[in-house]
Order: C-alpha cells, then sequence, then structure tokens
C-alpha cells in the first residue's frame, strides 16, 4: 500500500508544483513509483512543468467521471522508469470532484504505487479540500516571506484539524539576502510555524530554465535546488541523508538544524 | 555609533516581529484593531479600582508552538507615604 503525499501552501506561486515535480522525479529515481496527481482542476499545470502536455488524452475527472479507467488516464514520463502523471481538466470546474471522489481515486493508486504526490491548488476552499482528502500526510511549502507563512499558519491549523501529519518545505531562500539581514532564514520559518523541516531549496535559477523546458531540475544534473529536492526524496523514503557539503551559509545552516533544534542563524 | 546600528532593525527582524503578532491575530481570530478597543475597555476597568495610566496598559497576544495566550499588563502605581 503506497503513501499518498498532499503539496498545499495557502498561498499561489510559492513551488508547490515545483515540489511536486522534482520530488515526483527524485522519487521515481530512486527506484520507487511514483504517480503525480493535478488537483488543480480548471487550472492545471503539472502537466506543462513536466514537460508532458502533448500526451494528454484522458484527464483526472475523465477517470472520476467514469469515461476512462483510472490506469488509462495515467501518463508515463519516458524519461524514468516509474513516473507517471494524472493530469487535472482545463475545462471543468472544481466542483465536478467531490473529496469522496478523490479518496476512492487515491485508494486506487496506493494499490498499484509506491507514492502517491498530490499538487495542491493555492487557496483553502473546495480545490483545497478535494486535494487534501485522500492525503495521509501533507508537505506544506513556504516561501521565506511574511505573506507565505501568514497563509502557510492557515493551513497547518485546517491539516492539524483533520490530524494529517505536516512536515515543512522552505523554497526560494536566498542565502545572499538572509546574510544581509533582508529574509527570514530557514531557522527562523521553523519556529515561527513550529513544524519538523523536511528541506529547505534555494532560490536557483535553474529551476526558472528546467521549467522553461518542461523538464525536472531534478533529471537536469546536479544544481542547488535539484540536490536539495533529490535529499528530501531521500528523507521521506527514509534513506540516509549524506551531510551537506557545500561550503558557506546555505551549507552550514542546513547543518546546523540538524532537523530538529533549530538555531536562528 | 553602536547604539544606532543596534537600533536599526533588519528587514528580516521586522518581519519575524509582524509574523508574531498577525499569527497571533490569526490564531485567536481576532483583528488587531479589536485587539486594541479590548485594551481601553480592561484600561477603563482597572482605572475604577486603581489609579493607573491607561495609556501604559497593554493587552498583547502571544503564540508560541501552537498554543495560544493573551497577555494584559499594567504598572501600577507606587504607594508612596
Ligand atoms: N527554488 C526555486 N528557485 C527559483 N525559482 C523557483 C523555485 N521554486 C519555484 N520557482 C519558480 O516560482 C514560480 C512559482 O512556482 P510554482 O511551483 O508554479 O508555484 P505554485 O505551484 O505554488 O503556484 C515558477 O515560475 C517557478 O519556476
Ligand atoms: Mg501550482
Amino acid at each position: 500500500m503506497g503513501r499518498a503525499i498532499v503539496i498545499t501552501s495557502g498561498k499561489g506561486g510559492v513551488g508547490k508544483t515545483t515540489t511536486t515535480c522534482n520530488l515526483g522525479a527524485a522519487i521515481a529515481q530512486l527506484g520507487a513509483s511514483v504517480v503525480l496527481i493535478d488537483a488543480d482542476i480548471g487550472l492545471r499545470n503539472l502537466d506543462v512543468v513536466m514537460g508532458l502536455e502533448n500526451r494528454i488524452v484522458y484527464h483526472l475527472v475523465d477517470a472520476i467521471a467514469g469515461r476512462c479507467t483510472i490506469q488509462k488516464a495515467l501518463i508515463k514520463d519516458r524519461r524514468l522508469d516509474n513516473l507517471w502523471l494524472l493530469p487535472a481538466s482545463q475545462t471543468d470546474d472544481k466542483d465536478a470532484v467531490s473529496p469522496e471522489d478523490m479518496v476512492g481515486l487515491i485508494n486506487e493508486l496506493k494499490a498499484t504505487h509506491d507514492f502517491v504526490l498530490i499538487d495542491c491548488p493555492a487557496g483553502i476552499e473546495q480545490g483545497f479540500r478535494n486535494a487534501i482528502a485522500g492525503a495521509d500526510e501533507a508537505i506544506v511549502v513556504a516561501t521565506p516571506e511574511v505573506s507565505s507563512i501568514r497563509d502557510a499558519d492557515r493551513v497547518v491549523g485546517l491539516l492539524a484539524q483533520r490530524d494529517i501529519p505536516t512536515r515543512l518545505i522552505v523554497n526560494r531562500i536566498s542565502p545572499h539576502l538572509v546574510k544581509k539581514g533582508d529574509m527570514l532564514s530557514q531557522a527562523d520559518v521553523i519556529e515561527i510555524l513550529a513544524l519538523e523541516l523536511l528541506g529547505g531549496v534555494p532560490l536557483d535559477e535553474h529551476v526558472v530554465a528546467s521549467t522553461n523546458k518542461g523538464m525536472p531540475a531534478v533529471l537536469e544534473g546536479k544544481s542547488l535546488a535539484a540536490r536539495e529536492f533529490t535529499r528530501i526524496a531521500k528523507r521521506l523514503l527514509g534513506l540516509e541523508v549524506e551531510p551537506e557539503r557545500e561550503v558557506g551559509f546555505f551549507g552550514r545552516i542546513g547543518r546546523a538544524l540538524g532537523f530538529s533544534s533549530a538555531n536562528p542563524a | 555609533m553602536w547604539n544606532f546600528l543596534r537600533n536599526r532593525q533588519s528587514s528580516r527582524e521586522v518581519a519575524k516581529g509582524r509574523l508574531h503578532l498577525v499569527l497571533a491575530h490569526d490564531r485567536a481570530g481576532i483583528e488587531g484593531g479589536k485587539l486594541q478597543e479590548m485594551r481601553r475597555e480592561i484600561a477603563a476597568v482597572i482605572s475604577k479600582y486603581v489609579p493607573i495610566d491607561i495609556e501604559a496598559v497593554e493587552v498583547q497576544i502571544e503564540s508560541k508552538s501552537r498554543a495560544t495566550e493573551l497577555r494584559v499588563s499594567s504598572p501600577l502605581p507606587a504607594r508612596n507615604g
């Protein structure tokens, strides 16, 4: 039986889709089978970020409405052995899907795959409720900004109400700005949200370039962001994570955190 | 010189301070402005019993690790003679 993990944030544009895409690719590289679900009905994104947009025939709403089987709606990523995408519909409304539909869909996918990663839409309404309905665990993505952290806190409260275990990824950290005192550090965000950290992903221009190309950064090489996504994937799989080797500030906070006791840097 | 530097908070420190307040209000479900009204009413009640400086009464919501607490503080006048 696989694990269903929802990637959520409250605020849009903080890196949920980027995280879903790269964690999916990294987990698949490590040998586990993964299905990515784009739960953003009506505003699909994950297909283009993954570079699979030209291969869509059926989508999530087709599968739920019974117009095709769930397995038939999955798109196999040919770059990796065990990665699939279940795209969202671009034309339907969010209320074409109910939380019960999602639970049924995810349970079926968990029977055939090790991981089901759900890319949650922004907001806390119907789309959010659908996306978290079938999740066993949650990853909250926040950037080190007041508005993102505030929205993340709201989502953390809603996930806690449903007893969904939740961990944190801090995305788009600029070590340079943190050092100058012009950005909250990873440790600050952990302290404020009181969540366990899965990883801190730097602001990395490679992410922008790989998104342009529809190629997960993780498959493109060893950029800083790609390496951190791979480390996060290993943590999710319960694998040993090699200690940070980069020198300088970013490496130091990674070590100092040790993923338990956080010293504000 | 050092004082001057210390008084200039970094934007990171400002963000942290603002977040602590905003999240405390959000978690308690009280708007910042409502809290100020409550502060004035509490100060008025205290001043019925003790002569205090109404402006010095502080009402704060503090939120640490998801436990939220309302704290009221007021300096009391010293009873000299
Ligand atoms: N670590 C990063 N470094 C640089 N750019 C990033 C990073 N993470 C996300 N981005 C960029 O930020 C934008 C929003 O990311 P996206 O994953 O679409 O957010 P969301 O799904 O939360 O709305 C995209 O243009 C993406 O390329
Ligand atoms: Mg998105």
